[in-house]
């Protein structure tokens, strides 16, 4: 078992939705936007995703056939940091979705919030065989830090061309040193 | 974010596996008894060897060389957990092997890169899998994947408009970059200008 990968963890929850709820939590998924996700409320999150599953494929080989007796929401998520602070932020953070979620499944608490929430959650989680991550000690923070002083650059980089060296200097220092407080 | 933005690569697969320039892919596929004693083995060799490389600082295993990816799991689903009623207690007659991965570029040449640079480790994980059949040729193997694959419902990059080359090179890009402007302190203009020159020739394959 290894939900970890350098700082970054992987979590999954299989929860059960129930009987009649399942056209409801579609509905309501399908009118997510990506643009205001709710994952987005976890800073702490790379990648998340949610999954109805309806059953399981059948392959011809297997020598019977199974069936779930149930539809169920699966919830996956690569973060930062460890598991039980992450969990906090969700079940705080992400309270209004939740119900709407997990509100529809069996066993969920009232309110679908808070440490009942958090435990539901857990009590739901299968844990992850082997997990690899390309960047496994970058933060979300680090790669979207990265990423805009990339952006920076190579817009400066395009608009200083020409430029004289007491000009270039000094767009420079406007650019990336003056403006830049955190270095 | 500045005004480069990259032609968006994601393609081959449903849209709503798609945030940006990430793709989703989650496969379940049903495991013979051989892989309930199999796979967390081989589970616990992998993850072991890619701690050992770790702590040795060594280049990461083929899987992390993959350069679309941003990360992946596998997991052996055993078992459906119970909240009592109503719901009714699942009995799962076989295991199910649970993949997952984020990545960037098309999804037809995600699969044609596994089966032909992961051959041996695909079937390390998938060969006790009923109805795999083998990474190559690609096109059964694609078809087993069509199959077995899992639409989400709503998926989340929170950097969607970032490859996994861009965010290593970004990384790179940050740490040579912090080293210029170490360099660069009290320089007078003609030597920030050409320090500023060698910079960009260091870094442009970053850029």
């Amino acid at each position: 078992m290894s939900n970890r990968a350098g700082q970054a963890t992987a979590f999954m929850a299989i929860t059960p939705i129930v009987a009649g709820k399942e056209d409801e939590l579609r509905a309501y998924l399908d009118g997510l936007s990506q643009d205001e996700s709710p994952f987005a409320l976890l800073p702490r999150t790379h990648f998340a995703r949610w999954v109805i599953l309806d059953d399981w494929n059948d392959e011809k080989s297997q020598p019977k056939k199974d069936h779930l007796l149930s539809r169920y929401l699966i919830f996956t998520s690569n973060f930062d940091g460890d598991l039980s602070s992450y969990l906090d932020e969700l079940c705080d953070k992400l309270a209004p979705q939740a119900g709407e979620l997990w509100g529809r499944c069996v066993g969920c608490p009232d309110g679908a919030a808070g440490e009942a929430l958090k435990e539901y959650l857990m009590h739901n989680k299968i844990n992850t065989g082997f997990f690899v991550a390309a960047y496994p000690h970058l933060r979300v923070g680090d790669v979207k830090r990265a990423l805009d002083t990339r952006a920076r650059l190579i817009d400066f980089a395009v608009s200083s061309q020409g430029m004289r060296p007491a000009e270039l200097q000094s767009a420079f220092n406007a650019e990336f040193l003056l403006t830049d407080g955190s270095r | 974010m500045g005004a480069t933005v990259d032609p968006i690569t994601a393609t081959g697969t449903h849209p709503r596996n798609v945030d940006g320039q990430a793709i989703t892919i989650a496969v379940f596929s049903s495991v013979k008894w051989s892989g309930r004693i199999w796979l967390p083995l081989l589970f616990w060799a992998v993850t072991l060897l890619a701690r050992v490389e770790a702590w040795l600082r060594r280049p990461p295993g083929t899987l992390a060389r993959l350069s679309f990816i941003h990360f992946a799991r596998w997991t052996l689903v055993r078992r459906i957990p119970y909240n009592g009623a109503p719901q009714q207690k699942e009995k799962l007659s076989y295991p199910r092997l649970f993949f997952e991965s984020n990545f960037n570029g098309g999804w037809e040449e995600y699969i044609d890169a596994f089966s032909h640079i992961l051959t041996k480790g695909m079937i390390l994980f998938w060969g006790t899998s009923y109805g795999f059949p083998q990474p190559k040729p690609t096109a059964p193997f694609k078809q087993y994947i069509k199959e077995n694959e899992l639409e989400a419902s709503h998926f989340y990059s929170a950097y969607p408009q970032a490859t996994t080359t861009m965010v290593l090179a970004a990384h790179d890009l940050e740490r040579k970059f912090d080293a210029f402007k170490g360099r660069i302190e009290g320089a007078t203009p003609d030597a920030f200008a050409e320090a500023w020159r060698a910079f960009l020739s260091e870094v442009q394959a970053d850029l």
